[in-house]
């Protein structure tokens, strides 16, 4: 039996709760009077069964044919549909108040995707392409030095969801805008160390959507957020 | 009204799953392991040892990404498929929806002994990775995922 991936899932779970439970005493969550503890959690599982389905229709093996296989996720679960699915569902269980329940879960989406890339050490699958830099690691028994690549987006995603967390309790930025970065963010740090990363093959274009929406989510929520003031003012 | 049609259309779209024909796949070559540790030993490509059964449903999820790898590193790393424990027709059947096009060398093994010998266990999937020396480089026990299956053969192309 496999329980690596789930002591990764743990790591995530934990991540994203230290973020929720820290942002709600702050009152990062103020305005908002969903649970966004089951909020995120519900997407998340939604994420994962949409992810695993796309994974599995893209090998070519049919869901219908083959309903075990969805509960193998070790077998892959395709990134893009998994996001875009767990996105949906927030934003539908959310839908009375979109934007406070997407802000107040976007430094915990972050937090629980860098406990997920941190959940390789208990996994044993922290290592990417070779280099030759100095804290470059091996695996056991070899001399190749590689990237700890997982280790990379770990740190990459933690410090953005601190920044995010901290930017949200003393800027108070518009509506929608901490929801936007959050997903740029995401995106682009998996964008940018995807290369590292050895893979079979894969397109890497939904990275590349993701930076493109989240930034586009962003900008237009501040400018409606300027219009709305001025004309207040005006 | 509506709630009446959905289980009509489930039947219908897994009524659409073609029948599988076997006939373009053949018979299995059983092998022993003096013959697989003789291979493993003259062997100048590294080789990646997939251990499978066609009533294994973890076997099912790892098989395209097996087929996919063989098909990236074609003449670069060797994959033998080990049927292990299983029966000739649903292993042909396994071979023909799973790994079609895949080229990967697969032998049988009725007892399902080798592995064992080989230093692993009665579990499978198993996959033994060996480098251009035929020594075991690493052993992974269940599914394998793309980026252990991408790095682990990396790992035996640069030994």
């Amino acid at each position: 039996m496999e329980f690596t991936l789930l002591g990764a899932a743990f790591v995530a779970v934990i991540a994203l709760y230290a973020v929720l439970y820290w942002e709600a005493r702050r009152g990062n969550a103020a305005g908002c009077t969903h649970d966004l503890w089951e909020v995120a959690i519900a997407a998340a599982a939604a994420g994962l069964f949409i992810g695993r389905l796309a994974a599995m229709i893209a090998d070519g093996v049919n869901p219908m044919t083959n309903p075990a296989d969805i509960i193998i996720v070790r077998g892959g679960v395709a990134t893009g549909p998994a996001a875009a699915a767990a996105i949906a569902v927030a934003a539908w269980l959310g839908r009375r108040e979109l934007w406070p329940v997407l802000d107040g879960l976007a430094a915990g989406a972050l937090a629980g995707l860098g406990g997920w890339h941190l959940g390789c050490i208990v996994r044993d699958s922290c290592l990417g392409t070779p280099t030759d830099l100095p804290w470059a690691m091996t695996l056991q028994g070899s001399t190749v030095g590689r990237h700890p690549v997982e280790l990379y987006a770990a740190f990459a995603f933690l410090v953005g969801a601190a920044v995010l967390a901290q930017w949200r309790q003393r800027g108070k930025p518009p509506p929608g805008v901490a929801a936007g970065l959050a997903l740029t963010a995401a995106a682009a740090i998996r964008l940018l160390t995807e290369p590292m990363r050895p893979a079979l093959a894969g397109p890497i274009w939904w990275y590349t959507l993701g930076v493109v929406l989240g930034i586009v989510a962003a900008t237009q929520c501040w400018r409606r957020e300027v219009s709305r003031i001025d004309a207040q003012s005006a | 009204m509506r709630s009446r049609w959905i289980p009509a259309l489930v039947l219908l779209v897994a009524a659409c799953s073609a029948d599988i024909d076997i006939s373009a796949v053949p018979e299995l070559p059983v092998t022993s392991t003096a013959e697989l540790q003789e291979m493993l030993a003259t062997t100048t490509t590294p080789v990646v040892v997939n251990v499978w059964a066609s009533w294994c449903v973890p076997c099912r999820s790892e098989a395209p990404l097996l087929e996919r790898a063989a098909v990236t590193t074609v003449g670069e790393v060797r994959f033998i498929g080990l049927n292990v424990r299983d029966d000739q027709t649903g292993a042909r059947r396994f071979i023909a929806e799973f790994f079609p096009m895949a080229p990967i060398e697969h032998l049988a093994d009725p007892g399902g002994t080798i592995p064992i010998d080989l230093g692993g266990n009665r579990g499978v999937p198993l996959t033994f990775f060996y480098d251009r020396n035929g020594e075991l480089v690493e052993l992974h026990s269940g599914v394998i995922d793309e980026r252990t299956l991408a790095l682990q053969i990396d790992e035996i192309l640069r030994r």
